[in-house]
């Protein structure tokens, strides 16, 4: 409410759901940092006594950690661990030398870039036309919208096999122009219907006025209605980006190894000695947030409402 | 030779869903004139001006402008100018690029926009707003803004959709008095919608009143008042609204008689003239027609005497609309100063015979 006081209750209020959203990255960013052996100990471990980079260089670098342990040598050709004498283990699949170790996740990274920006790109392309045709030229009747989300009705589950089918028999399968184009198929019903309620802020005369000044409906939209949603297509620009860039689901269905993304990246931190290595994802899920949280910064001052005040007589 | 109108509107229809929104209009607008369309809300004047616009297809009918048959063509293609009721200005631009914007599309010259909107600006009186946001404008200023782009350039003619609805009652006066000098010094031609008739009475060259979706009439402005077409007509225009009562005719043709409310109304022989040959009637009469009778119960030649009871009573400082009921008629008028009636109180009224207005009771048509 404006003009009402911030009092200190309002303050501890507001620290509190502060703690409660902040934690799980807190605990991320402090997990990074942890050896092996405080990942999972009891009672936990909140700052690490013994930080260590260890994590970050399995992810970023892991051919400087390799060469730490001894080298590539001390694996056979099949990957496995050479019996050593103070191997207390039965050798075998055990000892075998992980994806992980021999490729960083930069590949992961560079993919998650692309996929994540190309998805989001097509995506916003189709939504703002989509959102365009129905916000303003009723295009489809009132059940568009609707038929439009229904594509949302299905666990993803239930579309992911199918595509595996056909997109190995297009060739799809395992190329970043494929993922794009599920990436913006699954995400171009929430950015239609973001897009649509910003539009349907925005008094539809502003751009008629456009018009009768002389612009062709093409111009109104491209010079007037899209500068004036400008907020709410960043909004939803940022918010279609979050949900490809953390997508896991038909990453892993859909590629092998050309392309990788960043959470199918993270499920491989999976060692047969140590089972899931939290340290490392905590790495390498830290180092998937920089890009947010600049973008976050960035496009701060364009999150902004009210950018129609004044337009019309209310 | 005979000229083309500069807009006509040939037999236009528009419907939504089931609201048949615009049936059958026709309209000729001459160059240099400003025509009323006046109506109440959803009489389709909103909708007529944007099929003129082109911002709305119609379902049937043609407009032409200048003889040339534009009813496919886009907004920007008509060359037209118009005002919305909401006004619709860029918000984010400020006063001048407002008012620069059409100009701007045109790819007008740098200095030439300059020396137009500055001339713009100086007419309307807004020069002090024009390097400031719309959303620092007050209600008055935005609208001049909104007028000025329209005015900065000159396209065929201009529309304008109730633009002083949302306006403070003095202000609305000043403007539309501004509004009607501009239109007469600059020889421009606009059509003007509004709800409001005394808004169409005081700017109008000719009225046309839009009811449901159809042209209730087309007159000049005093005609609209001295003779509306029908009851709709007559009780849309005027305030308070015309006395609308049931009467009955009888009599043989050339002496016929008038029985309003059980009571007989004295006629004179012009009077007689007018009265239509139907049995029943519904009798139109002006509140301006009816003077209260005091002390003396006398009429002058001309004016009938009636009498009832108050039954309404309504103070509005230098005038009091009293309400009367006559025989189960209810009839309002207007006395000078302040009255202080009780329901019941019994007075009597002089109604101006002459005055009288005949209505179809069934089509509501003028008789």
């Amino acid at each position: 409410m404006p003009g009402q006081k911030f009092t200190w209750y309002n303050g501890i209020g507001l620290l509190l759901a502060l703690i409660f959203a902040l934690f799980p990255v807190l605990w991320m960013l402090s997990t990074s940092f942890k050896p092996s052996d405080e990942w999972v100990k009891v009672p936990a471990v909140w700052v690490s006594g013994k930080p260590t980079i260890d994590n970050y260089l399995t992810v970023l670098a892991p051919e400087v950690l390799l060469e730490d342990r001894g080298g590539l040598d001390q694996y056979d050709e099949d990957g496995n661990l050479k019996q050593r004498s103070d191997e207390s283990s039965g050798g075998g699949a055990q000892g075998a030398i992980a994806d992980f170790l021999t490729k960083s996740a930069w590949q992961s990274i560079y993919g998650s870039l692309i996929l994540a920006s190309g998805g989001t790109a097509l995506s916003i392309i189709v939504s703002l036309m989509a959102a365009l045709a129905i916000a303003r030229y009723r295009f489809g009747g009132n059940f568009t919208p609707f038929f439009i989300l229904s594509a949302r009705m299905f666990p993803p589950a239930a579309i992911a096999v199918p595509f595996v089918i056909m997109f190995s028999d297009v060739g799809a399968s395992d190329t970043y122009w494929g993922l794009i184009l599920v990436y913006a198929a699954v995400t171009v019903p929430f950015a239609t219907w973001m897009l649509k309620s910003f539009i349907d802020d925005l008094p539809q005369e502003i751009e008629e006025a456009a018009m009768m000044d002389g612009m062709s409906r093409w111009k109104a939209h491209l010079f007037v209605t899209i500068p004036l949603i400008k907020g709410g297509l960043v909004a939803t620009t940022l918010f279609i980006f979050i949900l490809n860039w953390s997508e896991f689901l038909f990453a892993l269905v859909l590629t092998y190894n050309k392309v990788s993304s960043i959470p199918v990246q993270m499920a491989k931190y999976f060692s047969a000695t140590e089972g899931l290595l939290y340290g490392a994802q905590a790495a390498l899920a830290t180092v998937s947030i920089i890009p947010l949280v600049i973008i976050g910064f960035l496009i701060q001052k364009h999150l902004v409402r009210g950018l129609t005040l004044g337009a019309i007589k209310r | 030779m005979v000229t083309d109108p500069l807009l006509e509107i040939r037999s236009i229809s528009k419907a939504f869903g089931n609201l048949q929104a615009l049936d059958s209009i026709d309209l000729k607008v001459d160059k240099g004139s400003l025509i009323v369309l006046l109506g109440p809300a959803g009489a389709g004047k909103t909708t007529l001006l944007r099929c003129i616009a082109g911002l709305e297809n119609p379902d049937a009918g043609d407009v032409l402008i200048n003889g040339d048959e534009v009813t496919k063509w886009q907004p920007n293609q008509r060359d037209i100018a118009m005002i919305f009721d909401n006004l619709a200005l860029y918000p984010n631009k400020n006063g001048y690029e407002n008012i620069a914007s059409p100009l701007r599309i045109a790819k007008a010259p740098k200095d030439q926009i300059k020396s137009k909107v500055d001339e713009v600006a100086g007419l309307l009186k807004i020069e002090h707003i024009l390097d400031r946001l719309p959303g620092t404008f007050s209600g008055g200023e935005k609208q001049r803004v909104a007028l000025g782009r329209a005015m900065v350039r000159e396209p065929h003619f201009y529309l304008l959709d109730e633009p002083l609805s949302s306006l403070d009652f003095m202000l609305r006066i000043d403007l539309r008095t501004e509004l009607k000098r501009l239109q007469k010094e600059l020889g421009r031609t606009f059509i003007f919608a509004t709800p409001d008739y005394t808004e169409a009475l005081a700017l109008a060259d000719q009225v046309v009143v839009l009811m449901d979706g159809k042209v209730a009439q087309m007159a000049p402005a005093q005609e609209l008042y001295d003779k509306p077409a029908s009851k709709e007509v007559a009780r849309f225009v005027g305030n308070p609204a015309m006395n609308v009562v049931a009467a009955q005719i009888s009599g043989e043709s050339g002496d016929p008689k008038l029985i309003i409310g059980g009571s007989s109304i004295d006629l004179t022989d012009s009077d007689k003239t007018k009265v239509p040959s139907t049995k029943d009637v519904e009798i139109g009469l002006r509140p301006t027609a009816i003077t209260l009778l005091e002390g003396d119960d006398s009429v002058a030649a001309g004016y009938a005497k009636v009498s009832g009871v108050v039954n309404d009573l309504e103070p509005l400082g230098m005038h009091t609309t009293v309400g009367i009921e006559v025989g189960g008629e209810s009839l309002v008028f207007t006395v000078e100063g302040v009255r202080d009636y009780q329901d019941g109180t019994p007075i009597s009224v002089a109604i101006d015979t002459s005055a009288l207005h005949y209505f179809d009771p069934t089509s509501g048509s003028r008789l």
